[in-house]
C-alpha cells in the first residue's frame, strides 16, 4: 500500500493572487509557501538560493511584493519570478527557488505529492 | 571630521502600509511624514517608490535611498563639503543638510545633528561582588508589559562591491576609523564623533548584490531586546537570526526580516572604543560571528512532573 499524500489544505484556503507558508512539523518556521496565481499553484520550499536555509516572509504568509506579482525574499530583498522561482533581481540573480510538487483531488484538497 | 552616525534612513518602499506598521511594531514612533523616531529623534523616513523627490533607486531590489549622518557641528559640515567637492558634486539643500554619494553609489547627506537629549532607564544587573550600582531595593528586574522604544538609530550595513575602495573612502575622506576587520567580509567603521564600536560595517559581495545589508537601533539592554523581539515573533514578524550576542561589538542582536526588503536588527549593549584601541583582524566564521546564538520558543511551563 502506498504512503497516503501529505493534505496541505483545502484550495479555498489559498485566495487568488496571495501566499501562504505551511509549518509541517511545528517548529515554528515554514518549511514551504504555497501562490495561488491565475488559477495555478506553485510551491516552493522556505529556503532562499541566496543563504540557503534563510527564510523568506516578512511575516508569515507574506511572501510576495505588494502587487503580488513576484515572491520576494525580505532578508535582502531578491526577487523571483513567481511561475519559474527565477530570482530575476536582487542577490541571488539567476538561481532558483526549489519548486515543490502539488497535487489536488476532485474535493479541491491540496496534497504534497510524494 | 566629528561625524556622529546615522540621524535617519530615507527609504523609497514598495508598501507603505506594511512599512508604517512594521516600523511602529518594532516601537519606533511615527510622528508624521513618514517619520518613525527613536528616543533621541533619529529615525527612519519612508515614502512611495515612485516619489519624486527621493533620491534616486540603484536597484537590486533596494529600498533604501539615502543615509543621512548626524555631525556635531558647522566645522564638520563644511569640511565635508569642501572634501567631497573636491571630486564630486556636492548639494546643499534647503534645510541646510549637505548631499552628495559614495564611492560604491549610495547617496548621502550629512546635517546638524538632530540628536536630542532624552532621559531613559539602564538595564542594571545585579551582579555579585560587584560595586556597581545596583536596583532600588523592592524595585522589580522585568515588567513583561513595558512599554519599549528604540534608543538610537545604531548602524547600517552595505553590501559593496569594491570593498578596499568603499572603506578608503569613508577612512580617508570622512575620518572613519577601522576598530576591526572581519577577514573574508569587511571592515568594521567608526566615525570621529561616536564612541561606538560600528556604526558603519561593509560587505564585500558581487555588484549585483550593492545594496543595503541590514540596519538597526540601539535598545536598553539585553532584556528589551529579548522582550521586543518576542513581541515581534507573536505577531507574526519572521526572525532571521538570534536572539544572540555577537563578537565583535559584543552587542546583543535580533534579526527579522522586513517589508524593507532588508534585515532590521534590534541590538544593544554595543562597545565603546576610542583611537587606544587595536583592530583585530580575525576570518569570518560562524564561530566569530557570535558568541552564543538562542532561538524563540513559544511560552512553556515545566510543570509538576511526574506524568499522568
Ligand atoms: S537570504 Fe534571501 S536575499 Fe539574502
Ligand atoms: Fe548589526
Amino acid at each position: 500500500m502506498s504512503r497516503n499524500p501529505q493534505r496541505l489544505c483545502a484550495i479555498d484556503e489559498l485566495p487568488e493572487g496571495e501566499s501562504k507558508g505551511f509549518d509541517l512539523d511545528g517548529d515554528g518556521q515554514d518549511e514551504l509557501f504555497v501562490v495561488h496565481r491565475e488559477g495555478v499553484l506553485y510551491a516552493y520550499r522556505n529556503s532562499c538560493p541566496h543563504q540557503p536555509g534563510a527564510p523568506m516572509a516578512w511575516r508569515r504568509h507574506a511572501y510576495l511584493n505588494k502587487e503580488s506579482s513576484l515572491i520576494v525574499c525580505f532578508a535582502h530583498g531578491a526577487q523571483f519570478d513567481i511561475e519559474s522561482g527565477l530570482c530575476i533581481d536582487g542577490p541571488c540573480q539567476g538561481a532558483s527557488l526549489t519548486a515543490v510538487p502539488l497535487s489536488q483531488d476532485r474535493d479541491g484538497n491540496v496534497y504534497l505529492t510524494e | 571630521m566629528k561625524i556622529i552616525g546615522p540621524d535617519a534612513l530615507l527609504f523609497g518602499v514598495d508598501d507603505l502600509e506594511a512599512c508604517t506598521q512594521y516600523l511602529t511594531d518594532y516601537g519606533l514612533t511615527p510622528v508624521g511624514d513618514g517619520r518613525f523616531e527613536a528616543m533621541d529623534g533619529t529615525a527612519i523616513v519612508i515614502a512611495a517608490k515612485d516619489d519624486t523627490s527621493l533620491p534616486a533607486d540603484m536597484g537590486n531590489g533596494c529600498q533604501l535611498r539615502k543615509t543621512l549622518y548626524g555631525v556635531a557641528d558647522e566645522a564638520t559640515l563644511n569640511a565635508i563639503a569642501e572634501e567631497l567637492g573636491k571630486d564630486r558634486e556636492v548639494s546643499r539643500l534647503v534645510d541646510g543638510s549637505i548631499e552628495s554619494v559614495d564611492d560604491m553609489g549610495f547617496t548621502l547627506g550629512f546635517q546638524l545633528t538632530i540628536r536630542r537629549d532624552y532621559e531613559a532607564p539602564a538595564e542594571v544587573v545585579h551582579s555579585p561582588g560587584s560595586n556597581a550600582p545596583k536596583r532600588e531595593l523592592n524595585e522589580l528586574g522585568v515588567d513583561p508589559s513595558v512599554k519599549i522604544t528604540p534608543r538610537s538609530l545604531s548602524h547600517l550595513v552595505y553590501f559593496v562591491p569594491d570593498g578596499d575602495k568603499a572603506e578608503a573612502f569613508y577612512r580617508d575622506r570622512l575620518g572613519f576609523r577601522v576598530t576591526d576587520r572581519l577577514v573574508g567580509a569587511g571592515p568594521f567603521m567608526q566615525p570621529g564623533g561616536t564612541q561606538d564600536h560600528h556604526t558603519l560595517f561593509m560587505i564585500q559581495a558581487p555588484e549585483f548584490m550593492r545594496g543595503l545589508e541590514h540596519f538597526t537601533f540601539h535598545f536598553g539592554g539585553p532584556t528589551e531586546v529579548m522582550l521586543a523581539g518576542s513581541r515581534m515573533v507573536e505577531k507574526g514578524y519572521q526572525s532571521f537570526w538570534g536572539p544572540g550576542r555577537h563578537q565583535m561589538g559584543s552587542n546583543w542582536f535580533w534579526y527579522f526580516n522586513s517589508p524593507f526588503g532588508a534585515r532590521m536588527e534590534m541590538d544593544a549593549d554595543m562597545d565603546l572604543h576610542d583611537e587606544q584601541w587595536v583592530a583585530r583582524e580575525i576570518p569570518i566564521s560562524a564561530e566569530i560571528s557570535q558568541a552564543f546564538l538562542f532561538q524563540y520558543r513559544e511560552k512553556w511551563i515545566p510543570g509538576p512532573g511526574g506524568g499522568k
